[in-house]
């Protein structure tokens, strides 16, 4: 599951694209603006992060507006917050054996 | 973001002698009082406190929920790893690189770390920074992953 979405993130244009989207919803045209590839490269990688579940796209009129979605930013920190969940506890470890050498 | 290397940090504070927190990590007294996770014990073979010097130790599941968790994870109950010293500068910062090539099927991957202590008065403050996606392996990630998994059980067996 992670392997996925940090293959998607990986790839330096769409994690471009993605920092231009933190600021809001874009229209392909924006993102092109904002970017040193074609406007088919942008619609590739944002075809691509919408596959992954980071971009959801709505039509406005002609236009179609893309924008973040959340819940794969949640899981990235979630699965941070384990590997920190385990010093957590390594690092409680740690003082118990400290007042231990300092007769506390 | 996986093609950067993201440093990942959490930092204690305590009151101690720094003499004593440097003890924890660089002698085997020290170091075998606190690294194995809940239901292991460490037990430190050789150490040779350089940058570039070993610190080999046996990773020993203790309890019997953990011996059974290992055993049902094909994975043996004795495992051997070993942390080599990158920076060794006594009372104040210590490198180390895990090697971690003992986990079936899994590649062997390095993570950095650096411990860094800073005296505030009475107190030690100890800031732990280590690389959370060192590389584009997921190998890598499947690794943490693992230790996530032996965390939990490990909050399980020791809900301290």
């Amino acid at each position: 599951m992670h392997s996925s979405l940090f293959q998607t993130l990986a790839d330096p244009s769409r994690l471009r694209i993605v920092e231009t989207l933190r600021r809001g919803e874009h229209a392909v045209s924006d993102i092109v603006e904002k970017m040193d590839i074609q406007q088919s490269g942008v619609s590739r990688h944002l075809h691509i992060l919408q596959e992954a579940g980071f971009v959801k796209v709505r039509a406005q009129g002609q236009k179609r507006l893309y924008s973040l979605r959340p819940e794969p930013f949640q899981e990235i920190d979630a699965w941070i917050e384990n590997y920190r969940s385990f010093w957590e506890a390594r690092l409680d470890k740690f003082g118990e054996a400290l007042n231990k050498l300092e007769g506390k | 973001m996986a093609t950067e290397k993201q440093r990942f940090t959490i930092e204690r504070t305590y009151t101690a002698a720094i003499a004593s927190v440097w003890s924890l990590w660089t002698t085997k007294d020290g170091f075998e009082s606190w690294w194995g996770p809940g239901g292991f014990s460490a037990e430190v073979h050789d150490l040779d406190l350089r940058p570039g010097g070993v610190l080999r130790y046996s990773m020993i599941a203790v309890a019997p929920e953990m011996v059974a968790f290992m055993t049902n994870a094909g994975m043996p109950t004795v495992t051997e790893a070993r942390i080599i010293f990158t920076l060794v500068e006594p009372m104040t910062r210590l490198g180390y690189k895990t090697v971690a090539d003992f986990i079936p099927d899994v590649a062997p991957y390095d993570v950095d770390t650096m411990v860094e202590l800073h005296q505030e008065g009475e107190r030690v403050r100890m800031v732990i920074s280590f690389d959370a996606m060192h590389n584009d392996e997921w190998s890598q990630r499947m690794s943490m992953g693992f230790e996530s998994q032996l965390e939990k059980l490990s909050g399980i067996l020791d809900p301290a």
